[in-house]
Protein backbone atom coordinates (compact mmCIF):
# COMPACT_ATOMS: atom_id res chain seq x y z
CA UNK A 1 0.00 0.00 0.00
CA UNK A 2 2.67 2.28 1.63
CA UNK A 3 6.09 2.04 0.47
CA UNK A 4 9.09 4.87 1.26
CA UNK A 5 12.41 3.56 -0.08
CA UNK A 6 15.42 5.21 1.37
CA UNK A 7 13.81 8.65 1.65
CA UNK A 8 15.67 11.63 2.81
CA UNK A 9 13.84 15.01 2.41
CA UNK A 10 16.27 18.00 2.94
CA UNK A 11 14.92 21.29 2.94
CA UNK A 12 17.56 23.81 1.79
CA UNK A 13 17.58 27.36 2.57
CA UNK A 14 19.62 30.14 1.89
CA UNK A 15 22.77 29.18 3.95
CA UNK A 16 21.40 27.08 6.43
CA UNK A 17 19.75 22.93 5.01
CA UNK A 18 17.35 20.94 7.18
CA UNK A 19 17.41 17.43 6.75
CA UNK A 20 13.49 16.19 8.12
CA UNK A 21 13.98 12.81 6.84
CA UNK A 22 17.27 10.50 6.99
CA UNK A 23 17.31 7.58 5.09
CA UNK A 24 13.61 6.33 5.67
CA UNK A 25 12.70 3.08 4.63
CA UNK A 26 9.09 1.32 5.85
CA UNK A 27 6.34 -0.54 3.91
CA UNK A 28 2.50 -0.25 5.60
CA UNK A 29 -0.06 -2.93 4.23
CA UNK A 30 -3.09 -2.62 2.39
CA UNK A 31 -5.44 -2.89 5.75
CA UNK A 32 -3.29 -1.91 8.52
CA UNK A 33 -3.56 0.73 11.02
CA UNK A 34 -0.97 2.60 11.81
CA UNK A 35 0.41 5.25 14.19
CA UNK A 36 3.33 7.46 12.82
CA UNK A 37 3.84 8.89 16.73
CA UNK A 38 6.81 11.65 17.69
CA UNK A 39 8.14 15.41 18.89
CA UNK A 40 7.61 18.45 16.82
CA UNK A 41 10.67 18.26 14.42
CA UNK A 42 10.33 14.22 14.41
CA UNK A 43 9.42 14.43 10.64
CA UNK A 44 6.01 13.65 10.90
CA UNK A 45 4.75 16.72 8.70
CA UNK A 46 7.15 15.84 6.16
CA UNK A 47 6.15 12.33 6.18
CA UNK A 48 2.63 13.34 5.91
CA UNK A 49 3.98 15.83 2.75
CA UNK A 50 5.30 13.20 1.22
CA UNK A 51 2.48 11.43 0.66
CA UNK A 52 -0.23 13.65 0.27
CA UNK A 53 2.29 14.68 -2.75
CA UNK A 54 2.73 18.43 -1.26
CA UNK A 55 6.82 17.99 -1.40
CA UNK A 56 9.01 15.69 -3.19
CA UNK A 57 11.59 13.79 -1.40
CA UNK A 58 15.65 14.98 -1.98
CA UNK A 59 16.19 11.47 -2.44
CA UNK A 60 14.40 8.06 -2.28
CA UNK A 61 11.33 7.06 -3.68
CA UNK A 62 7.47 6.98 -1.82
CA UNK A 63 4.67 5.02 -3.62
CA UNK A 64 1.28 4.21 -2.93
CA UNK A 65 -0.26 1.52 -4.43
CA UNK A 66 2.94 0.46 -6.45
CA UNK A 67 2.45 4.15 -7.73
CA UNK A 68 5.64 6.01 -7.26
CA UNK A 69 4.71 9.39 -6.18
CA UNK A 70 8.03 11.10 -7.45
CA UNK A 71 7.54 10.11 -10.84
CA UNK A 72 3.85 11.15 -10.95
CA UNK A 73 2.63 14.32 -13.42
CA UNK A 74 1.32 17.15 -12.02
CA UNK A 75 -2.18 16.80 -13.72
CA UNK A 76 -2.20 13.38 -12.12
CA UNK A 77 -1.68 14.48 -8.60
CA UNK A 78 -5.48 15.30 -8.12
CA UNK A 79 -6.55 11.55 -9.05
CA UNK A 80 -3.97 9.87 -7.03
CA UNK A 81 -4.91 12.29 -4.31
CA UNK A 82 -8.71 10.98 -4.62
CA UNK A 83 -7.88 7.50 -3.60
CA UNK A 84 -7.01 8.63 0.01
CA UNK A 85 -8.86 10.34 2.39
CA UNK A 86 -7.10 13.40 4.45
CA UNK A 87 -8.34 14.50 8.10
CA UNK A 88 -6.54 17.47 10.00
CA UNK A 89 -6.19 18.82 13.07
CA UNK A 90 -7.70 22.29 12.02
CA UNK A 91 -11.07 20.42 10.51
CA UNK A 92 -10.38 22.33 7.36
CA UNK A 93 -14.31 23.04 6.95
CA UNK A 94 -15.79 25.53 5.34
CA UNK A 95 -17.57 27.96 8.01
CA UNK A 96 -20.07 29.20 5.18
CA UNK A 97 -21.38 25.74 4.11
CA UNK A 98 -23.49 23.68 6.77
CA UNK A 99 -22.31 20.20 7.71
CA UNK A 100 -24.07 18.12 4.73
CA UNK A 101 -22.56 20.99 1.91
CA UNK A 102 -19.09 20.72 3.66
CA UNK A 103 -19.14 16.90 2.56
CA UNK A 104 -21.19 17.36 -0.81
CA UNK A 105 -18.69 19.89 -1.76
CA UNK A 106 -15.29 17.61 -1.33
CA UNK A 107 -16.81 15.16 -3.83
CA UNK A 108 -19.38 17.71 -6.07
CA UNK A 109 -15.49 18.96 -6.87
CA UNK A 110 -14.35 15.31 -7.62
CA UNK A 111 -16.58 15.30 -10.79
CA UNK A 112 -19.09 12.94 -8.87
CA UNK A 113 -22.81 12.69 -10.13
CA UNK A 114 -25.29 14.21 -8.03
CA UNK A 115 -27.47 11.50 -7.67
CA UNK A 116 -24.03 9.60 -5.87
CA UNK A 117 -23.69 12.63 -3.97
CA UNK A 118 -27.17 12.54 -2.74
CA UNK A 119 -26.70 8.78 -1.30
CA UNK A 120 -23.74 9.24 -0.11
CA UNK A 121 -23.42 11.87 1.86
CA UNK A 122 -26.25 10.85 4.66
CA UNK A 123 -24.74 7.59 4.65
CA UNK A 124 -21.08 8.70 5.04
CA UNK A 125 -22.34 10.94 7.94
CA UNK A 126 -24.84 8.53 9.81
CA UNK A 127 -21.10 6.35 9.71
CA UNK A 128 -19.91 9.29 12.33
CA UNK A 129 -23.52 9.68 13.99
CA UNK A 130 -24.29 13.28 13.10
CA UNK A 131 -27.17 12.29 10.05
CA UNK A 132 -29.47 14.18 12.18
CA UNK A 133 -26.93 17.82 12.19
CA UNK A 134 -26.73 17.78 8.78
CA UNK A 135 -27.98 21.57 7.94
CA UNK A 136 -26.06 22.77 11.38
CA UNK A 137 -23.03 24.86 10.70
CA UNK A 138 -19.81 24.14 11.53
CA UNK A 139 -19.33 26.48 14.63
CA UNK A 140 -22.66 25.23 16.01
CA UNK A 141 -20.67 21.94 16.66
CA UNK A 142 -18.65 21.04 19.25
CA UNK A 143 -14.76 20.30 18.02
CA UNK A 144 -14.83 16.75 18.36
CA UNK A 145 -18.15 16.87 16.27
CA UNK A 146 -16.45 19.14 13.53
CA UNK A 147 -13.78 16.72 13.14
CA UNK A 148 -16.10 13.66 12.74
CA UNK A 149 -17.35 15.83 10.09
CA UNK A 150 -14.25 16.04 8.42
CA UNK A 151 -14.11 12.45 9.47
CA UNK A 152 -16.85 11.84 7.14
CA UNK A 153 -15.63 14.03 4.42
CA UNK A 154 -12.90 12.16 3.87
CA UNK A 155 -14.69 8.79 3.45
CA UNK A 156 -17.57 10.19 1.61
CA UNK A 157 -16.04 9.12 -1.89
CA UNK A 158 -14.50 5.63 -0.58
CA UNK A 159 -11.10 5.93 -0.51
CA UNK A 160 -8.82 2.69 0.07
CA UNK A 161 -6.63 4.86 2.79
CA UNK A 162 -7.38 7.77 5.28
CA UNK A 163 -4.30 9.79 6.41
CA UNK A 164 -5.02 11.52 9.52
CA UNK A 165 -2.89 14.95 11.03
CA UNK A 166 -2.92 15.12 14.79
CA UNK A 167 -6.47 14.42 14.81
CA UNK A 168 -7.02 14.91 18.60
CA UNK A 169 -5.00 17.85 17.98
CA UNK A 170 -7.57 20.53 18.41
CA UNK A 171 -10.48 18.37 20.83
CA UNK A 172 -10.64 17.45 24.67
CA UNK A 173 -9.33 13.96 25.73
CA UNK A 174 -12.98 12.28 25.57
CA UNK A 175 -13.62 13.35 22.52
CA UNK A 176 -10.41 12.44 21.17
CA UNK A 177 -10.67 8.56 22.25
CA UNK A 178 -14.30 8.75 20.35
CA UNK A 179 -11.98 10.45 17.34
CA UNK A 180 -9.64 7.21 17.32
CA UNK A 181 -12.26 4.60 18.03
CA UNK A 182 -13.77 5.80 14.95
CA UNK A 183 -10.45 5.67 12.76
CA UNK A 184 -10.81 2.10 14.53
CA UNK A 185 -14.10 1.27 13.06
CA UNK A 186 -13.26 2.76 9.58
CA UNK A 187 -9.71 0.20 9.58
CA UNK A 188 -12.52 -2.78 10.30
CA UNK A 189 -14.06 -2.65 7.40
CA UNK A 190 -10.57 -2.97 5.72
CA UNK A 191 -9.70 0.56 5.03
CA UNK A 192 -5.94 1.56 5.28
CA UNK A 193 -5.47 3.86 8.58
CA UNK A 194 -2.31 6.55 9.04
CA UNK A 195 -2.25 8.51 12.18
CA UNK A 196 -0.02 10.66 12.44
CA UNK A 197 0.73 12.28 16.56
CA UNK A 198 2.16 13.19 18.98
CA UNK A 199 -0.08 12.12 21.74
CA UNK A 200 2.02 8.84 23.25
CA UNK A 201 -0.20 8.05 25.69
CA UNK A 202 -3.33 8.02 23.71
CA UNK A 203 -1.79 5.99 21.24
CA UNK A 204 -0.35 3.34 23.50
CA UNK A 205 -3.41 3.24 25.36
CA UNK A 206 -5.27 2.34 22.20
CA UNK A 207 -2.60 0.24 20.62
CA UNK A 208 -2.51 -2.15 23.50
CA UNK A 209 -6.48 -2.88 23.06
CA UNK A 210 -6.40 -2.84 19.49
CA UNK A 211 -2.79 -4.07 19.14
CA UNK A 212 -2.10 -1.21 16.19
CA UNK A 213 1.26 -0.60 14.63
CA UNK A 214 3.41 2.14 16.12
CA UNK A 215 5.67 4.06 14.37
CA UNK A 216 7.89 5.87 15.39
CA UNK A 217 9.85 8.85 14.21
CA UNK A 218 13.06 10.99 16.15
CA UNK A 219 15.41 13.31 14.58
CA UNK A 220 14.28 12.63 10.36
CA UNK A 221 14.50 8.52 11.29
CA UNK A 222 12.53 5.60 12.59
CA UNK A 223 13.46 5.14 16.62
CA UNK A 224 11.03 2.31 15.88
CA UNK A 225 8.68 0.07 14.77
CA UNK A 226 6.56 -1.99 16.83
CA UNK A 227 6.21 -4.65 13.71
CA UNK A 228 9.61 -4.50 13.35
CA UNK A 229 11.41 -5.30 16.63
CA UNK A 230 14.96 -4.64 15.24
CA UNK A 231 14.55 -1.48 14.01
CA UNK A 232 14.59 0.00 17.56
CA UNK A 233 17.70 -1.97 17.86
CA UNK A 234 19.60 -0.64 14.82
CA UNK A 235 18.40 2.88 15.69
CA UNK A 236 20.05 2.53 19.18
CA UNK A 237 23.36 1.07 17.83
CA UNK A 238 23.14 3.82 15.14
CA UNK A 239 22.90 6.70 17.53
CA UNK A 240 25.08 4.99 19.70
CA UNK A 241 27.93 4.95 17.01
CA UNK A 242 27.25 8.56 15.89
CA UNK A 243 27.27 10.00 19.73
CA UNK A 244 30.75 8.16 19.79
CA UNK A 245 31.93 9.93 16.86
CA UNK A 246 30.88 13.15 18.28
CA UNK A 247 32.70 12.29 21.50
CA UNK A 248 35.87 11.33 18.89
CA UNK A 249 35.75 14.81 17.24
CA UNK A 250 35.64 16.85 20.38
CA UNK B 1 -17.03 17.43 -16.62
CA UNK B 2 -20.51 15.83 -16.05
CA UNK B 3 -23.58 18.64 -17.03
CA UNK B 4 -24.41 18.65 -12.85
CA UNK B 5 -20.82 19.11 -12.69
CA UNK B 6 -20.64 22.41 -15.22
CA UNK B 7 -23.96 23.87 -13.47
CA UNK B 8 -22.33 23.55 -10.05
CA UNK B 9 -19.06 25.84 -11.43
CA UNK B 10 -21.21 28.14 -12.99
CA UNK B 11 -23.33 28.92 -9.70
CA UNK B 12 -19.84 28.86 -7.72
CA UNK B 13 -19.01 31.97 -10.32
CA UNK B 14 -22.28 33.85 -10.23
CA UNK B 15 -22.17 32.94 -6.03
CA UNK B 16 -18.50 34.64 -5.69
CA UNK B 17 -19.88 37.49 -7.63
CA UNK B 18 -22.44 38.14 -5.43
CA UNK B 19 -20.00 37.39 -2.47
CA UNK B 20 -17.75 39.79 -3.49
CA UNK B 21 -20.02 42.55 -5.13
CA UNK B 22 -18.26 45.40 -3.82
CA UNK B 23 -15.28 44.19 -6.13
CA UNK B 24 -17.67 43.29 -8.59
CA UNK B 25 -19.43 46.69 -9.17
CA UNK B 26 -16.42 48.30 -9.55
CA UNK B 27 -14.50 46.19 -12.55
CA UNK B 28 -18.04 46.32 -13.87
CA UNK B 29 -18.14 50.10 -13.82
CA UNK B 30 -14.91 50.72 -14.83
CA UNK B 31 -15.24 48.12 -18.02
CA UNK B 32 -18.46 50.18 -19.09
CA UNK B 33 -17.15 53.19 -18.99
CA UNK B 34 -13.96 52.24 -21.11
CA UNK B 35 -16.19 50.36 -23.66
CA UNK B 36 -18.83 53.44 -23.62
CA UNK B 37 -15.69 55.59 -24.41
CA UNK B 38 -14.75 53.24 -27.35
CA UNK B 39 -18.69 53.02 -28.84
CA UNK B 40 -18.69 56.81 -28.65
CA UNK B 41 -15.09 57.17 -30.34
CA UNK B 42 -16.64 54.56 -33.00
CA UNK B 43 -19.88 56.69 -33.07
CA UNK B 44 -18.25 59.77 -33.61
CA UNK B 45 -16.09 57.81 -36.28
CA UNK B 46 -18.99 56.46 -38.71
CA UNK B 47 -20.52 59.46 -38.59
CA UNK B 48 -17.57 61.96 -39.45
CA UNK B 49 -17.28 58.91 -42.32
CA UNK B 50 -20.83 59.37 -43.50
CA UNK B 51 -20.49 63.34 -43.82
CA UNK B 52 -16.84 63.05 -45.42
CA UNK B 53 -18.70 60.69 -48.18
CA UNK B 54 -21.69 63.38 -48.42
CA UNK B 55 -19.80 66.06 -48.89
CA UNK B 56 -17.60 63.99 -51.43
CA UNK B 57 -20.07 62.82 -53.49
CA UNK B 58 -21.43 66.82 -53.60
CA UNK B 59 -17.61 67.25 -54.63
CA UNK B 60 -17.76 69.31 -57.23
CA UNK B 61 -15.05 71.92 -58.78
CA UNK B 62 -15.89 74.91 -60.30
CA UNK B 63 -12.78 75.71 -62.82
CA UNK B 64 -13.50 79.08 -64.43
CA UNK B 65 -12.58 79.79 -68.18
CA UNK B 66 -11.02 83.31 -69.50
CA UNK B 67 -13.11 85.71 -71.21
CA UNK B 68 -13.53 85.04 -75.06
CA UNK B 69 -11.79 81.25 -75.67
CA UNK B 70 -13.12 80.50 -79.47
CA UNK B 71 -14.54 76.92 -79.43
CA UNK B 72 -11.17 75.19 -80.68
CA UNK B 73 -9.60 76.69 -77.68
CA UNK B 74 -12.76 75.49 -75.36
CA UNK B 75 -11.95 72.09 -76.77
CA UNK B 76 -8.24 72.14 -75.86
CA UNK B 77 -9.64 73.13 -72.51
CA UNK B 78 -12.12 70.41 -72.33
CA UNK B 79 -9.38 67.55 -73.47
CA UNK B 80 -6.77 68.76 -71.16
CA UNK B 81 -9.51 68.69 -67.93
CA UNK B 82 -10.28 64.95 -69.08
CA UNK B 83 -6.26 64.02 -69.44
CA UNK B 84 -5.97 64.74 -65.57
CA UNK B 85 -6.31 61.59 -63.74
CA UNK B 86 -8.78 61.12 -61.31
CA UNK B 87 -11.20 63.24 -63.10
CA UNK B 88 -14.41 61.60 -63.46
CA UNK B 89 -17.01 64.04 -64.04
CA UNK B 90 -16.18 67.44 -66.99
CA UNK B 91 -19.68 69.18 -67.37
CA UNK B 92 -19.52 72.74 -69.80
CA UNK B 93 -21.80 74.90 -68.65
CA UNK B 94 -22.02 78.38 -71.03
CA UNK B 95 -22.70 82.16 -69.95
CA UNK B 96 -26.25 81.71 -71.09
CA UNK B 97 -26.51 78.70 -68.99
CA UNK B 98 -24.93 80.47 -66.43
CA UNK B 99 -28.15 83.21 -66.54
CA UNK B 100 -30.55 80.96 -67.26
CA UNK B 101 -29.69 79.36 -63.58
CA UNK B 102 -29.31 82.62 -61.65
CA UNK B 103 -32.25 83.91 -63.30
CA UNK B 104 -34.64 80.87 -61.99
CA UNK B 105 -32.54 80.84 -58.72
CA UNK B 106 -33.83 84.50 -58.30
CA UNK B 107 -37.09 84.41 -59.65
CA UNK B 108 -37.79 87.16 -60.51
CA UNK B 109 -40.82 88.14 -61.28
CA UNK B 110 -41.91 87.33 -65.21
CA UNK B 111 -41.65 91.41 -66.54
CA UNK B 112 -37.96 91.64 -65.45
CA UNK B 113 -36.28 88.46 -66.98
CA UNK B 114 -32.74 88.87 -66.01
CA UNK B 115 -31.87 86.47 -68.93
CA UNK B 116 -34.00 89.07 -70.91
CA UNK B 117 -32.10 92.22 -69.42
CA UNK B 118 -28.36 90.74 -70.15
CA UNK B 119 -29.16 88.41 -73.77
CA UNK B 120 -26.71 90.70 -75.08
CA UNK B 121 -23.87 91.14 -73.14
CA UNK B 122 -23.49 88.09 -70.63
CA UNK B 123 -21.54 88.92 -67.45
CA UNK B 124 -20.83 85.40 -66.66
CA UNK B 125 -17.70 83.47 -68.14
CA UNK B 126 -18.14 80.22 -69.09
CA UNK B 127 -17.31 77.17 -66.40
CA UNK B 128 -16.67 73.62 -66.67
CA UNK B 129 -17.94 71.32 -63.63
CA UNK B 130 -15.44 69.15 -62.49
CA UNK B 131 -15.95 65.66 -60.41
CA UNK B 132 -12.98 63.71 -58.70
CA UNK B 133 -13.25 59.88 -57.82
CA UNK B 134 -11.68 60.70 -54.36
CA UNK B 135 -11.38 64.07 -52.14
CA UNK B 136 -8.12 62.93 -51.22
CA UNK B 137 -7.01 63.32 -55.01
CA UNK B 138 -8.39 66.65 -54.77
CA UNK B 139 -5.23 68.64 -53.83
CA UNK B 140 -3.40 66.90 -56.18
CA UNK B 141 -5.87 67.87 -59.20
CA UNK B 142 -6.20 71.48 -58.23
CA UNK B 143 -3.39 72.78 -59.76
CA UNK B 144 -3.01 70.60 -62.64
CA UNK B 145 -6.05 72.42 -63.28
CA UNK B 146 -4.78 76.03 -62.79
CA UNK B 147 -2.27 75.32 -64.85
CA UNK B 148 -4.33 74.46 -68.15
CA UNK B 149 -4.27 77.53 -70.31
CA UNK B 150 -7.44 79.12 -70.72
CA UNK B 151 -8.30 78.79 -66.39
CA UNK B 152 -8.29 81.58 -64.58
CA UNK B 153 -9.97 80.64 -61.76
CA UNK B 154 -11.04 77.82 -59.36
CA UNK B 155 -13.67 77.24 -56.47
CA UNK B 156 -13.23 73.65 -55.02
CA UNK B 157 -14.17 71.84 -51.30
CA UNK B 158 -10.74 71.64 -50.49
CA UNK B 159 -10.51 73.12 -47.36
CA UNK B 160 -13.56 71.27 -45.74
CA UNK B 161 -12.80 68.22 -47.29
CA UNK B 162 -8.94 68.41 -45.89
CA UNK B 163 -10.39 69.34 -42.27
CA UNK B 164 -12.55 66.22 -42.17
CA UNK B 165 -10.19 63.80 -43.71
CA UNK B 166 -7.70 65.03 -40.76
CA UNK B 167 -11.01 65.02 -38.18
CA UNK B 168 -11.38 61.24 -39.53
CA UNK B 169 -7.36 60.14 -39.19
CA UNK B 170 -7.63 61.54 -35.43
CA UNK B 171 -10.68 59.50 -34.62
CA UNK B 172 -9.65 56.25 -36.28
CA UNK B 173 -6.44 56.78 -34.36
CA UNK B 174 -7.75 57.57 -30.85
CA UNK B 175 -10.19 54.93 -31.47
CA UNK B 176 -7.14 52.55 -32.02
CA UNK B 177 -5.25 54.16 -28.61
CA UNK B 178 -8.69 53.69 -26.68
CA UNK B 179 -8.75 50.26 -27.43
CA UNK B 180 -5.68 49.38 -26.31
CA UNK B 181 -6.52 50.91 -23.18
CA UNK B 182 -9.26 49.43 -22.95
CA UNK B 183 -7.44 46.54 -23.22
CA UNK B 184 -5.41 46.71 -21.01
CA UNK B 185 -7.41 48.28 -18.13
CA UNK B 186 -9.38 45.46 -18.58
CA UNK B 187 -6.75 42.96 -18.07
CA UNK B 188 -5.88 44.45 -14.94
CA UNK B 189 -9.47 44.87 -13.17
CA UNK B 190 -9.91 41.64 -14.10
CA UNK B 191 -6.78 40.64 -12.30
CA UNK B 192 -7.32 42.15 -9.53
CA UNK B 193 -10.73 41.16 -8.74
CA UNK B 194 -9.83 37.62 -9.31
CA UNK B 195 -7.01 37.83 -6.87
CA UNK B 196 -9.57 39.18 -4.31
CA UNK B 197 -11.71 36.10 -4.95
CA UNK B 198 -8.88 33.90 -5.02
CA UNK B 199 -8.04 35.27 -1.36
CA UNK B 200 -11.45 35.45 0.37
CA UNK B 201 -11.69 31.56 -1.11
CA UNK B 202 -8.36 30.07 -0.42
CA UNK B 203 -9.14 27.87 2.44
CA UNK B 204 -11.87 26.18 0.04
CA UNK B 205 -9.36 26.07 -2.40
CA UNK B 206 -7.01 24.62 -0.36
CA UNK B 207 -9.36 21.92 0.16
CA UNK B 208 -10.02 21.26 -2.68
CA UNK B 209 -6.46 20.25 -3.95
CA UNK B 210 -6.72 18.31 -0.93
CA UNK B 211 -9.49 16.22 -2.25
CA UNK B 212 -8.23 15.76 -5.40
CA UNK B 213 -10.21 18.46 -7.45
CA UNK B 214 -8.48 19.06 -10.79
CA UNK B 215 -6.75 22.46 -11.62
CA UNK B 216 -9.96 22.76 -14.60
CA UNK B 217 -12.51 22.19 -11.67
CA UNK B 218 -10.57 24.89 -9.51
CA UNK B 219 -10.10 27.25 -12.41
CA UNK B 220 -13.62 27.09 -13.82
CA UNK B 221 -15.73 29.08 -11.45
CA UNK B 222 -13.27 31.56 -12.01
CA UNK B 223 -13.00 32.09 -15.63
CA UNK B 224 -17.06 32.10 -15.34
CA UNK B 225 -16.55 35.18 -12.89
CA UNK B 226 -14.81 36.97 -15.06
CA UNK B 227 -16.60 36.04 -18.44
CA UNK B 228 -19.53 37.06 -16.75
CA UNK B 229 -18.58 40.39 -16.04
CA UNK B 230 -17.37 41.17 -18.91
CA UNK B 231 -20.27 40.05 -20.30
CA UNK B 232 -22.71 42.06 -18.05
CA UNK B 233 -20.45 44.96 -18.68
CA UNK B 234 -21.21 44.82 -22.62
CA UNK B 235 -25.18 44.28 -21.77
CA UNK B 236 -24.85 47.53 -19.60
CA UNK B 237 -22.95 49.53 -22.02
CA UNK B 238 -24.47 48.50 -25.23
CA UNK B 239 -27.96 49.67 -23.31
CA UNK B 240 -26.47 53.18 -22.13
CA UNK B 241 -24.71 53.91 -25.58
CA UNK B 242 -27.61 52.48 -28.02
CA UNK B 243 -29.94 54.95 -25.55
CA UNK B 244 -28.17 57.97 -25.53
CA UNK B 245 -27.53 57.45 -29.64
CA UNK B 246 -31.15 57.44 -30.01
CA UNK B 247 -32.06 60.68 -28.05
CA UNK B 248 -28.72 62.68 -29.91
CA UNK B 249 -30.36 61.43 -33.51
CA UNK B 250 -33.54 63.05 -32.10
CA UNK B 251 -32.57 65.41 -31.24
CA UNK B 252 -29.99 66.22 -34.54
CA UNK B 253 -33.47 66.07 -36.89
CA UNK B 254 -35.17 68.58 -34.27
CA UNK B 255 -32.60 71.26 -34.19
CA UNK B 256 -31.47 71.50 -38.14
CA UNK B 257 -29.60 74.49 -39.75
CA UNK B 258 -27.75 75.52 -42.66
CA UNK B 259 -24.45 74.08 -41.25
CA UNK B 260 -26.61 70.30 -40.25
CA UNK B 261 -27.91 70.73 -43.72
CA UNK B 262 -24.82 71.18 -45.56
CA UNK B 263 -23.80 67.65 -43.76
CA UNK B 264 -26.61 65.23 -44.97
CA UNK B 265 -29.13 66.73 -42.55
CA UNK B 266 -29.42 63.27 -40.53
CA UNK B 267 -26.79 60.97 -38.56
CA UNK B 268 -26.24 57.02 -39.48
CA UNK B 269 -29.26 55.52 -38.24
CA UNK B 270 -29.45 53.36 -34.95
CA UNK B 271 -30.35 50.07 -36.72
CA UNK B 272 -26.99 50.40 -39.11
CA UNK B 273 -24.90 50.30 -35.84
CA UNK B 274 -26.48 48.50 -32.96
CA UNK B 275 -25.74 45.22 -33.80
CA UNK B 276 -21.89 46.26 -34.31
CA UNK B 277 -21.92 47.35 -30.96
CA UNK B 278 -23.93 44.99 -28.99
CA UNK B 279 -21.37 42.34 -30.73
CA UNK B 280 -18.19 44.22 -30.38
CA UNK B 281 -18.92 45.02 -26.75
CA UNK B 282 -19.56 41.62 -25.91
CA UNK B 283 -16.74 40.43 -27.86
CA UNK B 284 -14.34 42.59 -25.96
CA UNK B 285 -16.05 41.59 -22.82
CA UNK B 286 -15.71 37.93 -23.76
CA UNK B 287 -12.27 38.40 -25.03
CA UNK B 288 -10.31 40.60 -22.62
CA UNK B 289 -11.77 39.24 -19.43
CA UNK B 290 -11.41 35.98 -20.43
CA UNK B 291 -7.35 36.99 -20.85
CA UNK B 292 -7.45 38.92 -17.65
CA UNK B 293 -9.03 35.83 -15.75
CA UNK B 294 -6.58 33.62 -17.28
CA UNK B 295 -3.52 35.32 -16.86
CA UNK B 296 -4.52 35.76 -13.29
CA UNK B 297 -5.42 32.55 -12.04
CA UNK B 298 -2.20 31.35 -13.47
CA UNK B 299 -0.10 33.69 -11.33
CA UNK B 300 -2.10 34.20 -8.13
CA UNK B 301 -3.73 30.05 -7.90
CA UNK B 302 -0.71 28.50 -8.35
CA UNK B 303 -2.69 25.00 -9.22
Amino acid sequence: MIDFEHVTKIYETKNDENVALEDVSLHIDEGEFVFVLGHSGAGKSTFLKLMLMEEKPTEGVVAINGQDLTRIKRRKVPYMRRQMGCVFQDFRLIPTMTVYENVAFAMRVTNISTKTIKSRVPFALSLVGLEDKMDRLPDELSGGEQQRVAVARALAHGPKLIIADEPTGNIDPEMSMDIMQLFEAINKVHITVVVVTHEHELVHKLAAKYNNRIITLAHGQIADDTAHPEVAREYAARMAERESEEVYAE
Amino acid sequence: MRFSSFTYLVGQGWHNMRANRLMTFASMGVLTVCMLLVGAAFLVGINIDAMVEYIGEQNQTIVYLQDGLTEEQTAAVDSAIRAIPGVVGVTYVSPEEVLQRYDSELQLDSRTSLAAAFADDIPFDANYIVVVDDLKNLSGILPQLLAIDGVTDLRSPLELSEVFLSLQRAITYAGYGMVGVLALVSIVIINNTIRITVFSRRKEIGIMKLVGATNGFIRFPFFVEGVTSGLLSAAIASGIICGAYYALIRWYGEHQNNITQMFGGSLVPLQEVWYILVVAFAAFGFVLCGIGTATSIRKHLNV
